[in-house]
């Protein structure tokens, strides 16, 4: 392993880090204004800005540690910890906790864990894994191997059932997959095959999550439950106009109405007092972040960094645009947090911890000969 | 650890750079165009609706059943109450506010503002917070009036539980009370303010009783004010009940019993159906629906009478000679010859030990029927040792002994049929010769519950059901189990009652006009010692408790009534004046009764002192 080099320190990313600083901010500018009164368990009451500062705290020392050791590190670890994550996933079904009817967390006493969300790290790092055995475009073969491998967590993970995180990781393994290309004649069949699956898709969901997408074609059918989240955002983000109601001047408005509004919909407090300006700044600081792991991914000293880089692009690239998508009511209701925006302990470790390794990859660029 | 190294300047494919600059782009553009669309295009529009048009969302209560008795009375009821609710982001000032609510009500600021910001944690900002809760009638017009100054409040008509009958259904209604803290957590249908039952049938029947809430869409202004509401789901009110308990019956019964601290239950022996249970002392269940104070609660609970026990089914008792009558059914099984005579001398040698009869004289030669009748206890003595414990156990087990019967109360208990096994377990000791005699004339270990008595009884009644004592009047009845007994011994243990009644220590509760059966029980609190000291020369806590189970018969309907009379001395002397009075409410009075209380009393005191 190297040693603190001089030049890992001139070589490190600082843009990629303001950005995130600033987003991170922004959040927590944001949950301030929020000013949700936590009351999940009756007991804690502290603000969710002063906790998600404690969750950037702990994030930040997290992405120190996966800054500090080689990324290639992982590469070996990915089996293990994928492994590992499958065992958690399994255990949610038998010892989880359940929460509004699903059973999505481990209670680790200290700290309740979401195996869902470890799963979305041992799936890009197993996916980066494998797809870096491949040099060339995918055959057939190549590719049922993957997916079978991705398919194990995706069906544990659809169980709980939790839809958003199924999806965030089909997603997230295509997304890897396009970017590292598949043989012209596979792209072809598949582009033809799978929009037939999708009605066998549609038998799978249940009634609930059939619902929320029926809703999200059709808002005034429901105007109580999740069409009045869709409704009720598209008014908050629309009130605010060009310059917006500013900081604080939302909390008179529709807004307290959200029930999730310090999570998934915190965007839509962020549009309403900031309005369209504040929007398109959020939206380029976004776009700058997701540029600078593009960055990172093509100028990777090896197939695995850069195929690691394309997972963790994606994996902020979705949640980006369906949070967004569905505060801004062009995408149905599902539970995905914004990166760095909305509160939550688990997501906003992991932000971090991806965050450290495109930080890792990208300072090891010019580095190999070290080893 | 080997790091792979890959071959120099590894260039990622050029399709998959592209593909991820152009998902940059294409989100750039679709969000850009999409708060375009709704920020600057429709912006006007949106914050037009912002503004004027604020849609809210409030539950609407639903209206807890209601309870009546077996004819229609009301037992438990809702009455309305007026609160004020306070929604703290409508309010411009929350500490004037609180003055004006504490200048409306008389309550004292300080405990308003405690109560508002313990509260403040668990009710959003947006939801109406209750501040004062049971507010006169008469002041409701004046704040009326006057509300429209202060932004955020709101009068709000809630219901508060009310049972008309107080103490007299106490223990088998229950009580409701704000859900706690406990209660928000186990069900997320519940917020704060909301009532749950606690205690009784409420508690058990809170799911029929609570409904559902509904739901209206109140739109507000800017300031807050209420401009219309919609109603979006309305409240689906919570289910009626009927129970199967005569107010009536209940009343008598109660009465009966006066001063003393014990239980009645009287029940349909066919169907089950509980018609009174009565438990004293009891408590005025319409405290805990107000705010209980907690020197209320230190009373109650400090209580040495303890009333908030309900005797009939919480609190277990030796049986006494009540118990015979199932010793009885379990020779018979034995192919004891009932026409066999045992001698009593006045009591029985077991090793060094003599355990003794009640009466010290002996009663001579007795058959079976002769020692029901007489409750010889050295009958009990001699006979058990030839069926032994483990009989015994097995068939009180049988007969309902030792587990609950099932009533629809919380906190019902099982009582104790002792065992060998039970024994090595609980004292880690064989068990003893001698401690078979105890329980064969239900001493000892052994504990029964009032209700417990009054479904063996029942069970004699009807064929050998053992059913589950039924409160509710619409229920089916619910066999839960079979006496072990034929007819033919069903029916001799019936005669037995009967002769005990017509002419042994239950004559007390005769009449004329009715068929009668019952048997007498006075159960010994402390060890017995050399000597039965009397009623009159024992501290309270050490007097016997006195029973009297018995069955009436009168133009075709049959009831069983069994009274329990805690430290109340003998069966027949306490119990059986509560019994007479339970049949004059069943059966009607009798004629000529006071000239006949006066030659019983006679009689009765030419047994002074009698036992049983």
């Amino acid at each position: 392993m190297a040693a603190v080099d001089r030049r890992l320190i001139t070589h490190a990313n600082w843009t990629l880090l303001a950005i995130t600083g600033l987003l991170f901010f922004i959040g927590i500018a944001n949950l301030y204004s929020a000013g949700g009164v936590r009351f999940e368990d009756g007991i804690s009451i502290a603000p969710f800005y002063q906790k998600q500062l404690v969750w950037g705290a702990a994030g930040l020392g997290c992405m120190i540690v996966f800054i500090i050791f080689d990324y290639r590190h992982l590469r070996t670890l990915s089996v293990p910890f994928f492994l590992v994550s499958l065992v958690l996933l399994a255990l949610v079904p038998l010892v989880g906790k359940t929460v509004y009817g699903a059973k999505r967390w481990l209670d680790l006493g200290f700290f309740s864990l979401q195996p869902g969300e470890t799963a979305k790290i041992a799936g890009i790092l197993l996916c980066a894994h494998l797809l870096s055995r491949f040099k060339d475009s995918l055959g057939w073969r190549a590719l049922f191997f993957i997916l079978a491998a991705a398919a194990l967590p995706c069906a544990l993970i659809f169980a709980q059932p939790d839809l958003g995180t199924t999806l965030l990781l089909i997603f997230l393994c295509g997304g890897m997959i396009l970017f590292h290309g598949v043989k012209k004649y596979v792209f072809r069949t598949c582009c033809v095959v799978f929009p037939l699956l999708l009605p066998l898709g549609w038998l799978g969901l249940k009634d609930y999550q059939k619902e929320r997408i029926l809703t999200f074609l059709e808002p005034s059918k429901d105007l109580q439950g999740a069409g009045y989240h869709i409704t009720q955002s598209q008014i908050a983000i629309g009130s605010g106009e060009l310059w917006g109601k500013g900081f604080q001047g939302g909390t008179q408005s529709m807004l307290r109405f959200l029930p999730e509004k310090h999570t998934d919909f915190a965007v839509a407090v962020f549009g309403e007092e900031w309005g369209f300006l504040g929007c398109i700044t959020l939206l380029a600081l976004f776009c700058f972040f997701l540029l600078c792991i593009i960055n990172t991914a093509r100028n990777a000293k090896d197939q695995f960094g850069s195929m690691l880089c394309a997972g963790i692009f994606f994996y902020f690239f979705w949640q980006i645009l369906i949070n967004m998508g569905m505060v801004a009511g062009i995408m149905p209701v599902v539970g995905v947090p914004l990166p760095f925006l909305s509160y939550g302990g688990t997501a906003t470790i992991v932000n971090f911890i991806l965050l450290g390794i495109v930080l890792n990859i990208s300072m090891r660029r010019f580095m190999f000969k070290m080893n | 650890m080997e790091l792979s190294r890959e071959r120099e300047g590894y260039q990622p494919p050029r399709s998959g750079v592209l593909l991820l600059y152009g998902l940059t782009a294409f989100l750039f553009v679709l969000f850009v165009l999409r708060f375009w669309y709704l920020q600057i295009l429709h912006g006007e529009e949106y914050a037009q609706k912002a503004n004027a048009n604020r849609t809210r969302r409030e539950s609407v209560f639903a209206t807890r059943g209601i309870i009546l008795d077996n004819k229609g009375r009301l037992l438990a009821e809702n009455r309305p109450a007026y609160v004020l609710t306070l929604v703290r982001d409508d309010c411009p000032d929350i500490p004037a506010t609180l003055a004006q609510v504490s200048r409306w009500t008389g309550n004292s600021l300080s405990a308003l503002r405690n109560r508002f910001r313990q509260d403040s944690m668990r009710v959003k900002s947006f939801q109406p917070q209750i501040v004062a809760t049971d507010i006169p009638f008469e002041k409701i017009y004046e704040i009326e009036q006057q509300i429209f100054q202060w932004p955020g409040l709101a009068v709000e008509t809630r219901q508060r539980r009310w049972y008309p009958y107080g103490p007299l259904f106490a223990h088998i209604l229950g009580y409701v009370a704000d859900a706690g803290e406990k209660d928000l957590r186990a069900d997320e249908k519940l917020a704060l303010g909301d009532i749950v039952g606690k205690q009784g049938l409420e508690l058990v029947l809170e799911k029929s009783l609570r409904g559902a809430k509904g739901l209206n869409s109140v739109e507000v202004d800017a300031l807050g004010r209420r401009l219309n509401k919609r109603r979006e789901e309305p409240p689906l009110a919570g289910e009626n009940i009927t129970l199967s308990l005569d107010a009536d019956m209940q009343q008598a019964a109660s009465e009966a019993l006066g001063e003393h601290a014990g239980a009645v239950v009287v029940m349909e022996p066919d169907t089950g159906k509980l018609r009174a249970l009565v438990t004293h002392p009891s408590y005025d269940n319409n405290m805990f629906t107000a705010t209980l104070s907690r020197e209320e609660w230190a009373k109650l609970t400090d209580d040495p009478r303890h009333p908030l026990q309900n005797r009939a089914i919480q609190s277990v008792y030796p049986p006494g000679s009540v118990w015979k009558l199932m010793m009885v059914g379990l020779f018979l099984e034995q192919k004891i010859d009932p026409r066999h005579g045992v001698l009593c001398h006045g009591g029985v040698h077991l090793g060094s030990h003599t355990f003794r009869c009640w009466k010290s004289g002996g009663h001579g030669f007795m058959n079976m029927l002769q020692s029901v009748t007489n409750s010889c206890d050295v009958y009990y003595y001699e006979t058990a040792q030839r069926v032994g414990i483990d009989n015994i156990e097995r068939f009180a087990k049988a007969c309902g002994f030792g587990s609950p019967t099932g009533i629809d109360l919380p906190h019902e208990r099982g009582g104790l049929v002792p065992g060998r096994e039970w024994k090595r377990r609980r004292f880690g000791e064989p068990w003893q010769g001698g401690e078979t005699l105890n329980v064969s004339i239900g001493q000892g270990y052994t504990l029964v519950t009032p209700v417990q008595m009054a479904v063996f009884v029942s069970a004699l009644l009807n064929e050998g059901k053992i059913l589950k004592p039924g409160l509710l009047e619409n229920e089916e009845p619910v066999v839960r189990g079979v006496l072990p007994m034929p007819p033919a011994h069903r029916s001799f243990i019936l005669e037995a009652m009967r002769a005990t009644v017509s002419g042994g220590t239950a004559r007390r509760i005769n009449r004329p006009d009715a068929v009668i059966g019952g048997k007498t029980g006075t159960a010994q609190v402390v060890r017995i010692g050399e000597r039965r000291l009397s009623s009159g020369e024992m501290a309270y806590r050490h007097r016997d408790h006195a029973w009297m189970t018995s069955w009436g018969m009168k133009d075709g309907k049959t009831y069983t009534v069994v009274v329990m009379v805690e430290h109340g001395g003998g069966g027949s002397s306490t119990a059986g004046p509560v019994a007479v009075k339970v049949y004059d409410a069943l059966f009607g009075p009798v004629a000529g009764r006071a000239a006949r209380e006066t030659t019983q009393n006679g009689e009765s005191r030419g047994q002074a002192e009698r036992r049983d």
